[in-house]
């Protein structure tokens, strides 16, 4: 299958040069060169500009609310494992509202791929300061400039015990399939923060401000290790591409639940059950 | 008819909760009938806890006010129980150091806490050692306790008991109440809170997704559902919030899941954003709402049925759901089973609504026939291998408004899913003609479905002068008091949404005298009646207390009326 079989007959909304349009050849590129069945891959998305992608790429898609991509994929990815559950979040989404779901989701390490486009601006509301917007930044909801710290998804992803955490940038498309299929591939919560300009409101995360900052982590650097991980989380002035920490040691979600050892959870037929046992001990 | 009214009263941690339902299985195997009423504050160890049990040889439905027998262990006792000339007191007076002089009752002074100190026995069995006096001073044979005992405890602690239940029988040397009643086989019967019920029944109805947050008093659905989770390949996750329980379940239901999330008002209103969602997607669900008083935290163990305007109000914008209150543990038990067919067969939201009082209380039936009882899912999409690219038309209409659902990994039945208003594929529209198309689609599914609901009934003589309107567990307590009364009926409603108005209209204008009866302060039933039928019922009879209606004040408003 060719990515461009994976189109619906909707074309995209976003505004001409959007970082969108990266992710979205990016995924399609990814499932398409996995050799997924489409009709076995569930997109998951949010509210926002990202939240838009479900519509254009041709697998069952569930365009949820606000900050709730995580709890509905990981109902999906619990009723049937046998499907790839790729969620598609923005920063407002998954790093505000969602951030609880967030932190949660990495604790339980369901096998689901997170995708967050994060834009550090509130798009779609046309331009607020999101939880990622850098301090000292001039939006409309912040006209003195942000005085808050902002989210630190790497870090608070490495505290909450993700065990597949990559960085991609919409400027580097290639590289970004490549996440998204090692992320698709890895047995266990998967997040790829993307790095993504927002070219109508967020003009100080231009294209050029990426550019000049990000670099791509070598084959040498050891992603097994946290300590890694941690240094290259909190730089500041530039931003590491690649996959940041992976442990393989946990196991998912499901490989741990009793009830999914044998069987995904839809595959077992709905019929009445019988109680009596149950009664019985009430008698 | 029979009645005793026993009462036993400790702080928390001392094991009332559990001490209650162990005294009821024992009397009902001594083949008496029993209904169970516990009141606790919401603490983990001291205040007040209490378990009041109703025993009679003939069905008891509901609690009364007034206690016959009180076993306590505390002190508060004295000050917060109406001790009348013929109760029946047993209590350790010197531990407790209470003057046992100045009391204007009949008294048992029974050294508890000395004996457990003599047999080396520990503390906590003291309980233990006060059920088995109150059942040989009613006559009960120590073999009873010790098998319900057996079935109820570990056998690690089954010795300690045992010999707790022995010095309970040593200690009392009379039969202290005649209960020479006739007794009756009631082996078949079982005794089982509302929340129990409600578990039982998803049981049956094959769900295999309860995804909540715990909340006082719908949280021991969840412990329920996970205790019989492995045996049943259930999925019990205890979530983050109750906007996370609601959405997991909604994202179970879509990939083919039978879903179910309970909780009580306060985490409902967390849930209401996951509702409109599941509408929207027209997601099957079934909700198990509890209801406890006030807003907020309110008052975490207590009873009230205030949130019947919010489930069927809940969520922006207007859309189809089923909404069941059930009365008792049998339309509790059909109304949770008919709760998942109707969600499927709909593809809608669908609540029970219980209470504090009905979900906590323990309560006797003589089992539930699940014979006959079909699985119904609705239209499904089976899938179509030779284009399995094809989208789906998941919301098109296939019958009655309903459409036909595709469960993800359904070769041929690609489609999307989204919060907004979307057209026949799922897809994203705010076209007038689509969503005027859509919104009249999904509100075709209203004409079945009002077929399906249980209707209000009237119990009781038809030609009684007064009829009580009642919706939920007060239906209980009007069969109670109908044992002291006749000259009343009552009409119950064991569901609210959609339901026929016009014959309800009808069954409600031919009664003489209509009085509300309702645990909530501005009489919603009503409120809802009068919208829905024009009759305006003036008389009301209200609590919100939280306490549930007890047997004396259905009979004092009786008096007062007629």
């Amino acid at each position: 299958m060719k990515p461009m079989e994976l189109n619906t007959n909707k074309k995209p909304v976003w505004c001409p040069g959007c970082g969108n349009y990266a992710i979205w050849n990016a995924l399609k590129g990814a499932i398409a060169e996995l050799g997924l069945n489409p009709w076995e891959v569930v997109t998951v998305s949010g509210i926002g500009c990202s939240g838009k992608m479900v519509n254009y790429i041709k697998c069952y898609g569930f365009h949820s609310l606000h900050g709730r991509v995580i709890p509905v994929a990981t109902g999906v990815k619990l009723a049937n494992k046998n499907l790839t559950v790729i969620a598609n979040g923005g920063d407002g989404d998954g790093y505000g509202m969602g951030l609880g779901h967030f932190i949660h989701a990495m604790r339980r390490n369901v096998d689901i791929t997170y995708i967050v486009h994060n834009n550090r601006t509130y798009g779609l509301t046309t331009g607020q300061a999101s939880p990622t917007t850098l301090k000292g930044v001039v939006t409309k909801s912040t006209p003195e400039g942000v005085i808050d710290e902002p989210v630190n998804p790497i870090v608070y992803a490495l505290s909450a015990g993700a065990t597949f955490i990559a960085r991609g940038y919409s400027g580097e498309s290639e590289l970004l399939k490549e996440l998204i299929k090692e992320g698709i591939n890895h047995k266990g919560f998967a997040l790829i923060d993307v790095l993504q300009p927002c070219v109508s409101f967020a003009k100080e995360f231009s294209y050029d401000f990426y550019d000049n900052r990000v670099y791509k982590l070598d084959d040498n650097y050891d992603f097994t290790s946290k300590e890694n991980a941690y240094k290259i989380a909190y730089e500041e002035d530039r931003f590491a591409l690649g996959i940041i920490y992976k442990d393989i040691s946990k196991p998912s979600y499901e490989e741990q639940h009793s009830v999914l050892k044998d069987k995904a959870l839809v595959e077992r037929e709905v019929r009445v059950r019988d109680i009596s046992n149950i009664l019985s001990a009430y008698k | 008819m029979s009645m005793l009214k026993i009462k036993i009263a400790a702080p928390a941690g001392f094991g009332i909760m559990s001490m209650g339902p162990l005294l009821a299985k024992v009397l009902k195997r001594y083949g008496f009938y029993v209904m169970g009423y516990p009141e606790y504050p919401s603490l983990i160890r001291g205040g007040y806890n209490s378990y009041l049990l109703m025993i009679s040889d003939e069905p008891v439905y509901s609690p009364y006010e007034k206690t016959d027998i009180l076993l306590t262990y505390s002190k508060l006792s004295f000050d917060k129980e109406d001790l009348k000339s013929d109760t029946i007191v047993i209590a350790d007076f010197e531990k407790l150091r209470v003057d046992k002089s100045n009391l204007n009752c009949k008294v048992y002074d029974i050294p508890f806490a000395k004996t457990v100190k003599e047999e080396g026995l520990p503390d906590i069995v003291q309980n233990i050692i006060g059920i088995a006096y109150l059942c040989k001073g009613m006559g009960i044979d120590i073999s009873v306790l010790k098998e319900v005992l057996k079935g109820a405890l570990s056998d690690k602690v089954l010795e300690v008991n045992y010999k707790a239940a022995e010095c309970g029988y040593r200690l009392c040397t009379e039969h202290f109440v005649n209960v020479e009643w006739e007794k009756r086989d009631l082996n078949e019967h079982i005794i089982m809170t509302g929340n129990e019920v409600a578990a039982t029944s998803a049981i049956t109805a094959g769900v295999n997704f309860y995804s909540t947050y715990p909340m006082t008093p719908a949280s021991t659905v969840l412990h329920f559902l996970a205790k019989y989770a492995k045996d049943y390949n259930i999925i019990v996750k205890h979530t983050e919030d109750e906007i996370a329980g609601i959405t997991m379940a909604i994202g179970a239901a879509y990939a083919g899941a039978r879903a179910m999330t309970g909780t009580s008002g306060g985490g409902f209103s967390l849930m209401v954003e996951g509702l409109g969602l599941a509408a929207i997607t027209e997601t099957p669900l079934v909700l198990f709402i509890s209801q406890r008083p006030g807003p907020a935290t309110g008052m975490p163990t207590w009873q009230e049925q205030a949130d019947l305007r919010f489930v069927l109000h809940a969520s922006q914008d207007e859309f189809v759901r089923a909404v069941f209150t059930p009365g008792d543990l049998k339309e509790l038990f059909y109304a949770v089973f008919d709760a998942f067919n109707i969600a499927e067969k709909y593809q809608i939201p669908v609540f029970v609504l219980s209470d504090k009082y009905l979900s906590e209380s323990i309560f006797m039936e003589d089992g539930f026939k699940t014979e006959g009882l079909k699985i119904d899912r609705g239209y499904i999409f089976e899938g179509d291998k030779s284009d399995p690219m094809n989208l789906f038309p998941r919301y098109k209409e296939y019958k009655d408004g309903i459409p036909k659902r595709a469960f993800p990994g359904t070769p041929g039945g690609i489609h999307k899913t989204p919060s907004n208003e979307h057209d026949e594929y799922g897809f994203v529209s705010d076209d007038a003609f689509i969503r005027k198309e859509q919104q009249e689609r999904r509100f075709r599914k209203l004409e079945n479905l009002v077929k399906e609901m249980p209707t209000p009934l009237l119990y009781g003589d038809e030609t009684a002068d007064i009829t009580f309107v009642s919706w939920g567990s007060t239906k209980t307590v009007l069969f109670e008091a109908m044992k002291y009364e006749k000259n009343f009926n009552f009409i119950h409603f064991p569901s609210i949404y959609p339901i026929d108005w016009k014959s309800t209209k009808g069954l409600l204008e031919t009664r003489k005298k209509l009085i509300l009866i309702e645990n909530n302060f501005t009489g919603q039933l009503g409120g809802i009646i009068a919208e829905n039928t024009g009759v305006f019922i003036e008389d009301k009879f209200l609590k919100y207390d939280g306490r549930p209606f007890f047997v004396e004040e259905v009979l004092n408003i009786l008096k007062r009326v007629s």
